[in-house]
């Protein structure tokens, strides 16, 4: 598929690793969660405070160091070109980043709250996947927009193999862990990625914005939140949470470095993937973090007891839970239709308002305007051609600036990344 | 940095051997066959018109192709 074959090795060993480190720091956070809970009755709120705080700390220090200039760039535009310096964070980016921040804030607390309730990653982490079935949601609700038969098959697969593989070793399904990942976990997370992604498509300046300090606000929001949740319950249990979070930090400092630096790596690795692959892919090789997380799990259980499995059915059981995920991400990743749209503009039209009004149509991936037999050139995504002629096709006839447009669908493709 | 859509028409029986050619030329970001008034929608990404002369000047002595029209790209605004 692609021009170039060794980049296309560096996007999966960057997709992985990113995953890989990823269940690593799920399984240090377990670790991290058992210390706390030695010292603490609110483990699971002071570590999520405690995260973000040492979290703040660590990523300011690496923005730091990546704020250097070298031959004429900075080291982070190595990571993502879009990337200068640490800066301000800027007027019109403020209101996502308190939403991003707060659904980062829930989903990591909540996502903790599990990791007590369950202390063992293999089976936390394939619910994170069910975000799918949120994502379509939204979508469905938003957007008046009824999902295609693909869509549904996957998120039931997704969905139903999340709820398999999560069995826990002894065989059951924790009812409650499995409410807050359903009613906190995923809400938030659902809140986080697309207010993130809203950031992403931000321009700053007509300048494209970039992730690292998209993650470095994102972090600094995220404890702003934590405080304030902290403040509110500790009036609430008459406790002051807020100074506890602060002394634990300070005891488990390093250990939190730890998780802070490997949840930091992962990030980077992930964007620097998505600079490469498409988001789509990107997300389905990062599904594999669950696959990872079966080591990490065994050798999680040298340290703490997690009880083990006691029949063969049960490993069969849970195999089939991680295949559907699996499964079931990468088919909804790779069912795409795309195509190009040439479209000449009615005489008098200014192109570059033109192309504009065509961006904001849901399913664009790029326009341009161009010199030749056609003024503008746009390249689509779509689900299914039915879902390209409702969501697309419609709306372009809508426009009262375009003359006329060819839909030319893509049968083949290559991409040199 | 110049960027440029160049769609292209091929002879009947010849698109295979084409792609092959074509995947081999220098600066070119990617290559998309597709149904409609054109065979093949190839997006290069070169450094001066000087450059992108050459780039078409390879692409039009592919034996198979019949026509290119270069669209130079003016404004783009994507993902």
């Amino acid at each position: 598929m692609f021009l170039k074959i060794r980049k296309r090795y560096l996007f999966y060993a960057l997709a992985l690793a990113s995953s890989a480190i990823a269940s690593i720091s799920a399984g240090v956070d377990v670790i991290a969660i058992r210390k706390y809970g030695e010292v603490y009755e609110e483990a699971p709120l002071l570590y999520g405070f405690s995260v973000f705080l040492v979290g703040f700390i660590i990523t300011l220090l690496f923005c730091l160091i990546l704020s250097i200039p070298y031959r004429g760039r900075s080291l982070g535009s190595l990571l993502d070109p879009a990337f200068k310096h640490l800066r301000f964070v800027r007027r019109e980016e403020i209101a996502y980043h308190l939403l991003a921040g707060l659904g980062n804030a829930i989903t990591t607390t909540g996502y903790f709250f599990v990791l007590t309730v369950m202390p063992d990653p293999s089976a936390v982490l394939p619910f994170y996947q069910t975000v799918i079935l949120y994502l379509l949601l939204v979508e469905v609700i938003a957007e008046k927009n009824a999902p295609t038969l693909i869509e549904i098959q996957s998120s039931t697969i997704v969905t139903f193999g999340a709820i398999l593989g999560s069995l826990s070793f002894k065989g059951e399904i924790d009812l409650s862990a499995l409410a807050i990942v359903f009613l906190v976990v995923n809400p938030g997370w659902v809140l986080l990625s697309i207010y993130q992604r809203k950031l992403k498509l931000l321009k700053m300046k007509g300048e494209p914005n970039d992730s690292l300090n998209i993650r470095f606000w994102n972090i600094l929001f995220s404890l702003a939140f934590m405080i304030i949740i902290m403040l509110i319950l500790g009036q609430f249990l008459k406790k002051p949470l807020l100074a506890m979070g602060i002394e634990s930090s300070m005891n488990f400092f390093w250990l939190v470095s730890i998780v802070a630096t490997l949840a930091f790596f992962s990030y980077i690795f992930h964007i620097r993937a998505l600079g490469i692959g498409k988001a789509s892919v990107t997300q389905a090789v990062k599904a594999t973090t669950i696959v990872f997380a079966i080591p990490v799990t065994f050798i999680l259980s040298l340290f703490i007891p997690i009880p083990f499995p006691t029949t063969p059915t049960l490993w069969l059981t849970r195999s089939i839970g991680f295949i559907l995920v699996i499964l079931g991400i990468i088919s909804f990743a790779i069912t795409q239709v795309r195509a190009y749209i040439f479209i000449r503009a009615a005489p008098g039209v200014r192109v570059a308002k033109l192309i504009e009004e065509i961006w904001k149509i849901k399913g664009v991936d790029s326009v341009s305007a161009v010199s030749g037999t056609y003024d503008v050139i746009a390249r689509v995504t779509t689900r299914t051609l039915l879902k390209g002629y409702e969501r697309i096709v419609k709306r372009l006839e809508s426009i009262p600036g375009i003359k006329e447009f060819r839909w030319n669908s893509i049968l083949k493709e290559w991409e040199n990344v | 940095m110049i960027k440029a859509y160049i769609l292209v028409k091929t002879r009947v029986g010849k698109l295979e051997k084409v792609l092959q050619k074509a995947r081999e030329l220098k600066n070119v970001e990617s290559i998309a066959v597709v149904t409609g008034d054109c065979d093949l929608i190839v997006k290069v990404k070169v450094r001066d018109t000087e450059q992108l002369l050459q780039l078409t000047d390879e692409l039009q002595t592919i034996d198979g192709i019949r026509q290119t029209t270069t669209h130079v790209i003016e404004k783009e605004i994507t993902l």
